[in-house]
């Protein structure tokens, strides 16, 4: 079945479940990209926050092409717990909120990210703009 | 960690270019045009190649994590609005102050800012005060 472009989905609609394992070389990947000098300071097996809440956006475009011209508007997320290298993560994706106007689509996304023990170690919810009716990019 | 209302945050400041941006995409596997091909990003209404929000997200984390440490691994909340794009050449600058202590939490106003002061992201990021998880 071919990758839909997110503005075609309806309200309700769950992307596929998306796992990923944090590697340490994925970790150290995205460490050395967002520059973060502080999560090292912490403990040297901690992810930061943020790399989690990526792989949710990872997830969005795994499972559905973004429109050319989308843009991201807004961003709420709660980190839960710690996340540690090596373990791995389970991320549901599912529009919470769909309207369009003049041929614009704003969409709203919640995203939860569980952790190897199946519980939530973060939860999200993004808020997007697109054009309507555009063939997504990959 | 407590910190008063009205402390500032030590600020994380980062000096964006494409090559970043790339290893971003990387990175997070988010390779949109928008963000890593200059010629698709020029006739876009940016006119020009942009960084992703959740990079320059992670330059306010990196500062609440500097700031509250495991606290914010552990129970930290964050709702920004992304006001402006940041593009390559632009020294992003994250900053915060404490606004208020609410709930068990220390919330802060945060921001990121380009070198000319305009806001790109702004909103408020809360973090538990009390025992947290590790």
């Amino acid at each position: 079945m071919p990758t839909p472009s997110l503005d075609t989905l309806p309200k309700g609609h769950e992307l596929p479940p998306f796992a990923f394992e944090l590697t340490s070389e994925w970790v150290r990947e995205y460490v050395v990209a967002v520059e973060d000098d502080a999560i090292g300071a912490l403990d040297e097996g901690l992810v930061p926050p943020m790399a989690v809440a990526a792989l949710g956006v990872r997830a969005l475009l795994d499972g559905a092409k973004l429109p050319p011209g989308a843009i991201h508007l807004g961003q709420e997320m709660s980190f839960l717990r710690p996340v540690r290298v090596g373990e791995r993560l389970s991320i549901s994706a599912r529009v919470v909120s769909r309207g369009e106007r003049q041929g614009w689509v704003l969409m709203g996304i919640e995203l939860d990210v569980q952790g190897d023990d199946h519980g939530s170690v973060m939860k999200g919810r993004a808020t997007l703009t697109m054009p309507a009716g555009r063939a997504g990019v990959s | 960690m407590t910190l008063d209302v009205g402390a500032e945050l030590t600020p994380v400041v980062v000096e964006l270019t494409q090559d970043k941006i790339d290893r971003y995409a990387l990175a997070g596997g988010d390779g949109n045009p928008l963000h890593t091909d200059p010629e698709f990003a020029a006739k876009t209404q940016f006119g020009g190649t942009i960084a992703h929000g959740m990079l320059v997200l992670a330059y306010l984390s990196e500062m609440m994590t500097a700031a509250f440490g495991r606290a914010w691994l552990s129970g930290g909340r964050l709702k920004v609005r992304f006001k402006a794009p940041a593009r390559p050449g632009d020294t992003v600058s994250a900053v915060g102050h404490v606004v208020r202590a609410e709930g068990g939490r220390t919330v802060c106003a945060v921001e990121c800012r380009n070198q000319r002061g305009e806001v790109l992201v702004s909103g408020e990021a809360a973090c538990p005060t009390g025992e947290v998880a590790t």
